[in-house]
């Protein structure tokens, strides 16, 4: 509910507990994989999906309707889960979902860049952050950019805005803005988390999320061969690299390559990363990188069971569900086997 | 229509220029329909190769946009579609390709490095990469497959458009010509025996004319006598 008063992990973590048993199983997944998009919509409706997809039946079919469904009960799920928590717990949760604000003031920003009317913006938001109706009914009432920046001015992200606005009418395209919404996102990530045992199991995986975004751009960036600094890009908190170190392997991907593998992640991303050399695509490794936080995840919600960390392990299982979902409709609209989903798109 | 032609000796000569203009002309326009043929069979090669890069690319394409979607969602793949600003631009010019104009486009900023896509690399993956990195490759095989077929298509109008003249000067002109060349030194050679013919029978009566005057006055005489 907010972040003053004492915290209520008990509470959280039992709701939470319950939800987590409505979760979709792997033979769940299994059978999704052998449905069309119709017949997921209809299992879906049966499921715990079943208010946001009548919801949308009217407006939207196929995979939208199974995409927007699932965004919609994804905000539904973290909503409330924010709306149960207090105090600390509230602090350590809101900072991790706060992604989802990030991604709806970029989508809000987006949209007036490309004078797009308020509902096509409106259908895209997730309302799953911490941002209220109001706030988000401002936002979509803005008119301009210097209008979102004026609604933000009371968030983290008002003062990055206003200092990267200066360099967005220089360039005219939107990277300056949306690198400091996502640079607020993760330099609050790690700010002032506490040094209790569980926290600091939160705090290392949060590193972990921030070391393997750092690796993945950089690889993205001495790939592209950009003339990008590729210090613009680091992110402050993590234990792979520091900006100097970065700045310095970005530019060589063999170097790269050979310092994540002999790393602490060499275990996690080494197949992926023979992959990356052999394939010439980040797919992989992203996929390993993403198979790795949810693995972290699992083994989270078992090591103390009141504390944040079971209400992260299903945030992240849920955030896993909705992906794999997706992917399952996405990928029978575009004609890929059962095989080709199973074994390129869904992490179970 | 032979017929048609008054079978003169000036009206042979004319024909005789007209046919060997059209022989010429003919024999330029062979060589031309030859070296287009050729020209045509060097580009048809390339318009395989390019139709066939463009399907591949299109299949690339589709496949890794239809991944970015099934993994970061449609919505944040619309949204990195959004952020781009700077849209694709074309020039088109021409060239000769032996007498054929035949378009040549270039292209500017299809490819575009991560910076200028316009969507920020912190909170965007490496599959909205590929995607826009496949769909670039794509529109540049696109524009080249535009200037390739154009040509292609040009090329093939103008095959058409000599063959035919090729075929009218080889199957109705010349054989008109020579129909009406023919025509004429027969009817010349028809009216040069006729005349021969009357000079020798002008001759003749000369002579018979001479002989009876010459009998007459040889009768004369012996009367006389």
């Amino acid at each position: 509910m907010s972040a003053v008063g004492s915290s209520n992990p008990e509470y959280v973590v039992a709701r939470v507990r319950a939800r987590r048993g409505k979760l979709y199983s792997d033979e769940e997944y299994r059978k999704l994989t052998r449905m069309g998009p119709a017949e997921i919509a209809r299992f879906m409706e049966e499921s715990t999906y079943e208010a946001e997809i009548n919801a949308l039946g009217s407006r939207h079919g196929g995979v939208d309707l199974i995409e927007y469904a699932l965004n919609r009960n994804l905000a539904k799920q973290f909503e409330g889960i924010l709306d149960w928590s207090e105090g600390r717990l509230y602090d350590l949760i809101a900072r991790y979902l706060r992604k989802f604000d990030a991604r709806n003031v970029k989508t809000v920003i987006r949209g007036i860049y490309v004078d797009a009317s308020t509902e096509e913006i409106e259908v895209d938001l997730i309302r799953a952050g911490e941002f209220d109706d109001r706030r988000i009914r401002r936002l979509l009432e803005a008119e301009s950019i210097e209008g979102v920046i004026e609604v933000l001015d009371d968030t983290i992200y008002g003062p990055a805005l206003e200092e990267a606005y200066p360099a967005y009418e220089e360039s005219g395209i939107l990277v300056p803005l949306e690198n400091a919404v996502d640079r607020t996102f993760y330099d609050h990530l790690l700010s002032e988390l506490g040094r209790d045992e569980p926290t600091r199991q939160y705090e290392s995986f949060l590193t972990a999320e921030i070391d393997f975004r750092n690796a993945r751009n950089a690889l993205r960036l001495a790939r592209s061969g950009a003339d990008i600094d590729p210090a613009e890009y680091f992110i402050e908190g993590g234990d792979l690299f520091t900006r100097d170190t970065l700045a310095r392997l970005a530019r060589n991907l063999d170097e790269l390559v050979e310092y994540i593998a002999e790393s602490q992640y060499a275990d996690d991303l080494g197949p992926a990363l023979r992959e990356l050399e052999e394939a010439d695509s980040l797919i992989a490794f992203e996929h390993a990188t993403d198979a790795a936080l949810l693995a972290y995840g699992d083994q989270l919600g078992t090591i103390h069971p009141v504390s944040v960390t079971p209400v992260i392990s299903y945030i992240l299982a849920k955030e896993r569900e909705v992906q794999n979902i997706r992917a399952i409709a996405r990928g029978k609209e575009a004609g890929l086997s059962d095989a080709e989903i199973e074994e390129e798109l869904v992490i179970l | 229509m032979a017929k048609d032609v008054k079978p003169t000796r000036k009206n042979l000569m004319a024909i005789e220029d007209r046919i060997e203009l059209s022989e010429r002309g003919h024999d330029t326009l062979e060589q031309k329909r030859d070296g287009l043929i050729m020209e045509f069979m060097d580009i048809l090669d390339q318009a395989q190769d390019v139709r066939s890069d463009l399907s591949d690319d299109y299949e690339t394409a589709q496949r890794k946009i239809d991944m970015a979607r099934a993994m970061e969602g449609d919505v944040a793949v619309r949204g990195a579609a959004a952020a781009l600003k700077e849209h694709p631009e074309i020039t088109t010019q021409s060239k000769n390709i032996m007498g054929v104009v035949v378009p040549q486009i270039e292209s500017s900023k299809v490819k575009k490095s991560l910076d200028e896509r316009g969507y920020g690399l912190l909170g965007s993956s490496a599959r909205i990469d590929e995607a826009a990195d496949a769909y670039e490759e794509l529109l540049e095989t696109i524009i080249l497959a535009a200037e390739v077929e154009t040509a292609m298509k040009k090329m093939l109008e103008e095959i058409e458009t000599t063959k035919r003249r090729v075929n009218a000067l080889e199957f109705t002109l010349l054989p008109q010509l020579y129909e009406n060349q023919e025509y004429i030194e027969q009817k010349l050679e028809e009216q040069e025996r006729e005349e021969i013919f009357r000079l020798k029978k002008i001759k003749a009566k000369k002579e018979e004319e001479e002989e009876e005057a010459e009998a007459a006055a040889e009768a004369e005489a012996v009367s006389a006598d």
